[in-house]
């Protein structure tokens, strides 16, 4: 193969040059282009067409923060931690693959044993300053415990910026008032999960 | 060449030593054949059948773990049967075992894990009914018998390697599990070998337990700071937690495969230092240097610093002082002299090897359990003869030895020419050493030790027909008034007969440091001395209340020498914030970049090598050779001295106690690690509670030497004799004199 080819730039024959008239290199030649395009009127079609809707009463704007657009059920913003439907106790067992796998070293947990020989998770901090949102840590997440929910509003005056592990778990009204959303993306449980589920064979 | 057994595995030509067994050939030979509850430094326990193998000629399958390959067989390790097998016994192991994982201490570097995935196990095919099992919390080690699958792995090291013989397996088929032996909870040293080596979470570090997830703790390769055994460890470190930017150390592991740790290595690693530059301290620091007349300094510390040091003592002109370095440097000068060798002889591994043991003047079990450990393997595993002199029996030690010679205390020297004597009599001896021993009084010397000729004859008759003999000198020889002699004494052994020689230091590096600076007597009558993890006028410490804080030795890279002769490399697991040596010595003119830079520069007339510190390498090979750093040169120097005739020896009457440390504790060190036990008491008999007018549970003044300080006293059943054991890690100073100290007991009112 040739350098030749590599230059030839003309990569198929529907392509075409744009008729660009050429710069202006002196000053007249520049001021002449700038009288032109002020009173070209150009400026008064986009001022009507604002016109014509404002009359018209047909405003499409979403009127936030008052109204909110519906965010997808995929969408990734602010983490939730669920709890188990039945009990509802927390999810999460404190495993720490989140911790470990997530991509930009933002969550901090600490674990310990608690008064009934189980593992706690104690203290658990998601760093939403340097979160980049790739999801990593709900995918790994054995339990469905960690999720991202649809808050995106972020803003904060500081860089480094915490939500903690209360802040992010459902209330426990909202799990007993059924308002607890069940994350639908990937490593979520499939619909009719029970009936695949085989039972473990018992000889008593 | 009998001795070498030809044979195939998968058609590969192989050649096995005696005493080979078929897995271990093929391990050597790079063939994989799966275990569950095989490890190398135990007997097989036999207990998994993962390891069948299929031998040309004979019925049915074969336990490559425990079956020496006989000339000519050919094996194979992979055909369908196998494979059929193996997973038939990962299918029971998988039965009703918890379905905890995600939360198990063991998950991410558990055999059963590895296993069920790598024989591909999704689902339990057969069942059993479940059954309530405790959880037992047996203090540092907590047991889930749920999760045990009774590879007998624990119970192997610890009867084997330990000897501490401390627990046991239950059978009773399905409710099988291991019980603490003899006991109701777990009474033994707490080294945590079971916890090592068990293959899954049954056995677990109790204060560790979910704190931590394997694949989230950062190894440090290091080595052990608290003894001269130089055992290999990891440091495993992570983040301390949300509110902290520090890391902090959560476990200490080791590749329990071929080398053991001790409950201090395991569990008494949390005694960093931590602290932040403080220049004013730094300053006086630097003042109290340039004004000192010396520089006293323990043998924790790293040969680099201790090379430093003697830089320090050239360039400014003061002294150095170690007691603990300077006596073993006397030893070591006074057995060259006889020997030719600056080294002793033996090493860990020839322990280990050995098929007769003498150990005199140490309580080896807890001065060096490195030493105890290579002890018990060879009880164990080659029926090693060992005989124990001291003047204290240990119950520590009574599993492992033969022979118990109990001698008086302070009559060292003349125990050891009598053993010397019995040794060597059927051998060749120079001149000079044949008019020693033909000039001893062995009735005066039998009576004063207590040591009786039937007692050295069945000494005899034990070692008899034994090969491999290490004689393990002890701390009580060290420093003893009569050292110089002792030491020509251990030389004579040595050198007249085929017995090999291990002098176990008392430090970490108590080695090192005696090779790399030139000590000078401390009488205690300087006033202007800085100490340097000692006491001092002004004291420069990795401990509380120093006046310059400086790191401890697991914030520090370096080299240490062990029992071995080995130069073996440690890193820091944890950073420090403040000054350390190093920085004194820079401005003192001295310095290097780092410290490391000193290890090339460590005297080669001592036997080091010219290496820099980066290319010493610090792990053991597959097979469990010991690569770590490297072995000193052995130093050929004159034999110039003689044997000098015995003096009378010393008596000592009274009450009496022996400075030694109760288990899990060394040192200053020991002594703040958070996990460890600390008995500050002071052990006795009943006969010296009597002796000594004192009871069980009484507050007690102590006093020898400069010496004052309070205990309590207490009286222990296993505990025989007149001598009470008085623990020496919580207590300020040099320690180093002789052990054994008779000193003044008052009781003194509580309150
Ligand atoms: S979304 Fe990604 S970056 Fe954010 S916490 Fe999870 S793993 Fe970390
Ligand atoms: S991965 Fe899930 S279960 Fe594990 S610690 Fe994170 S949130 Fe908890
Ligand atoms: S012992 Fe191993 S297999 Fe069993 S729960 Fe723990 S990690 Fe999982
Ligand atoms: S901690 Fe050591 S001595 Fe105690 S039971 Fe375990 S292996 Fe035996
Ligand atoms: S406790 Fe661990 S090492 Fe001991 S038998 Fe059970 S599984 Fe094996
Ligand atoms: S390794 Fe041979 S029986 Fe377990």
């Amino acid at each position: 193969m040739s350098i030749e080819q590599f230059k030839n730039r003309n990569v198929s024959d529907d392509y075409f040059l744009v008729d660009i008239e050429d710069y202006p290199t002196d000053g007249w030649g520049k001021f002449k282009r700038v009288v032109k395009r002020t009173f070209q009127g150009e400026l008064f079609v986009g001022l009507w067409v604002v016109l014509r809707e404002m009359i018209k009463f047909d405003i499409h704007t979403v009127q936030y923060p008052k109204e909110k657009m519906p965010i997808g059920p995929r969408y990734r913003a602010v983490h939730e931690m669920k709890r188990l439907w039945e009990s509802g106790t927390e999810r999460c067992i404190g495993c720490g693959l989140c911790e470990k796998i997530c991509i930009s070293d933002c969550i901090r947990m600490e674990t310990r044993i608690d008064e009934n020989s189980r593992k706690e998770v104690s203290e658990y901090s998601i760093n939403l300053g340097r979160c980049i949102f790739c999801g990593y840590c709900a995918e790994v997440c054995p339990e469905l415990a960690i999720t991202h929910g649809g808050r995106y509003e972020n803003a904060s005056e500081q860089r480094a910026h915490f939500v903690m592990y209360e802040d992010m778990l459902t209330p426990i009204d909202m799990l007993k008032a059924g308002q607890q959303q069940e994350f639908d993306g990937f490593g979520a449980i499939t619909p009719h999960e029970d009936e695949r589920v085989k039972k473990t064979p018992l000889a008593y | 060449m009998s001795n070498l057994i030809n044979f195939t595995i998968d058609g590969k030509a192989v050649t096995a030593k005696k005493g080979e067994t078929i897995l271990t050939v093929a391990r050597r030979e790079g063939i994989y054949i799966p275990t569950m509850c095989y490890i190398s430094k135990t007997t097989p326990c036999a207990s998994c059948r993962m390891c069948v193998v299929e031998a040309e000629g004979v019925e049915g399958f074969v336990l490559s773990c425990n079956t020496p390959p006989t000339n000519g067989i050919a094996i194979t390790t992979n055909t369908q049967a196998l494979e059929n097998e193996r997973t038939n016994i990962m299918k029971l192991y998988d039965v009703n075992h918890p379905l905890e994982c995600g939360v198990c201490d063991k998950s991410g570097e558990c055999d059963l894990q590895n296993k069920t995935l790598e024989f591909n196990v999704s689902k339990q095919n057969f069942s059993a009914r479940d059954q309530h099992r405790k959880i037992e919390n047996w203090g540092l080690i907590s047991y889930d018998p749920a999760l045990c699958i009774l590879c007998e792995k624990c119970v192997h090291v610890c009867n084997e390697v330990i000897g501490d013989d401390a627990i046991d397996l239950q059978f009773g088929g399905y409710k099988s599990k291991v019980i603490p032996k003899n006991s109701d909870t777990l009474d033994c040293t707490y080294c945590g070998e079971c916890i090592a080596v068990c293959p899954v979470g049954a056995l677990i570090s109790t204060n560790f337990k979910y704190s931590a997830n394997a694949w989230e703790l950062t190894r440090v390769p290091a080595t052990c700071a608290h003894c001269s055994g130089g055992c290999s460890l990891e440091y495993e470190t992570r983040h301390t937690g949300i509110s902290s930017k520090d890391n902090s150390i959560y476990r200490v592991k080791n590749n329990f495969e071929f080398s053991s740790l001790c409950g201090a290595g395991r569990f008494g690693f949390g005694f960093d230092n931590k602290t932040t530059k403080n220049p004013d301290a730094f300053a006086r620091a630097f003042d109290a240097i340039v004004n000192a007349k010396a520089i006293r300094f323990s043998s924790m510390i790293t040969n680099e610093e201790a090379l430093l040091l003697q830089r320090l003592k050239e360039s400014l002109g003061i002294k150095l002082y170690n007691e603990d370095a300077r006596k073993y440097a006397l030893f070591m000068e006074a057995y060259a002299s006889i020997s030719g060798k600056k080294h002793h002889s033996a090493t860990l591994e020839a322990v280990k090897q050995a098929d007769a043991v003498i150990v005199i003047g140490s309580m080896i079990a807890t001065d060096n359990p490195a030493v105890r450990y290579a002890m018990t393997t060879a009880a164990k595993h080659n029926g090693a003869k060992i005989i124990y002199a001291h003047p204290i029996e240990d119950a520590l030690m009574q599993n492992t030895i033969t022979q118990f010679l109990k001698y008086e205390v302070g009559t060292e020297e003349g125990v050891l020419a009598l053993i010397a004597k019995y040794l060597l009599a059927d051998c060749e001896l120079g001149s000079d050493e044949k008019a020693f021993f033909d000039a001893l009084d062995d009735g005066y010397l039998s009576a004063e030790s207590n040591i009786g000729e039937e007692e050295l004859s069945l000494m005899m008759k034990s070692l008899m027909r034994t090969k491999n003999r290490v004689l393990v000198v002890g701390n009580d020889l060290i420093a003893h008034k009569e050292a110089k002699n002792i030491a020509k004494l251990v030389a004579v052994i040595e050198k007249y007969s085929d017995i090999s020689v291990l002098v176990v230091p008392r430090d970490v590096n108590t080695l090192g440091v005696s090779l790399t600076c030139k000590l000078d007597c401390d009488d205690n009558s300087l006033e202007n001395v800085v100490g340097y993890n000692e006491k001092g006028s002004f004291v420069i410490a990795s401990l509380a209340g120093a006046d310059l804080a400086t790191p401890a030795l697991n914030q520090q890279e370096g080299t240490f020498v062990s029992i071995d002769n080995r130069v073996i490399p440690t890193n820091a697991a944890l950073a420090f914030d403040g000054y350390e040596l190093h920085d004194l010595a820079k401005e003192l003119g001295v310095g290097k970049q780092n410290t490391i830079d000193f290890t090339k520069e460590l005297p080669q007339e001592s036997g080091f090598k010219a290496l820099e510190f980066d290319v010493l390498e610090n792990f053991l090979a597959p097979l469990g050779e010991d690569v770590r750093g490297y072995m000193l040169d052995q130093v050929e120097v004159a034999m110039d001295g003689s044997l000098d005739e015995l003096d009378a020896l010393p008596e000592f009457n009274g009450t009496i106690i022996y400075n030694v440390n109760p288990v899990l504790q060394f040192n200053a060190y020991t002594n703040i690690a958070s996990q460890l036990e600390r008995d500050t008491t002071l052990r006795g008999s009943a006969q010296f509670g009597a002796a000594a007018r004192i009871s069980d549970g009484d507050q007690v003044e102590i006093s020898f030497g400069d010496k004052t300080f309070v205990r309590t006293f207490k009286q222990e059943e296993s505990l025989k004799g007149t001598v009470a054991l008085n623990p020496t890690f919580d207590l300020e100073g040099n320690m180093e004199s002789y052990r054994f100290q008779k000193s003044k007991i008052v009781r003194v009112n509580h309150e």
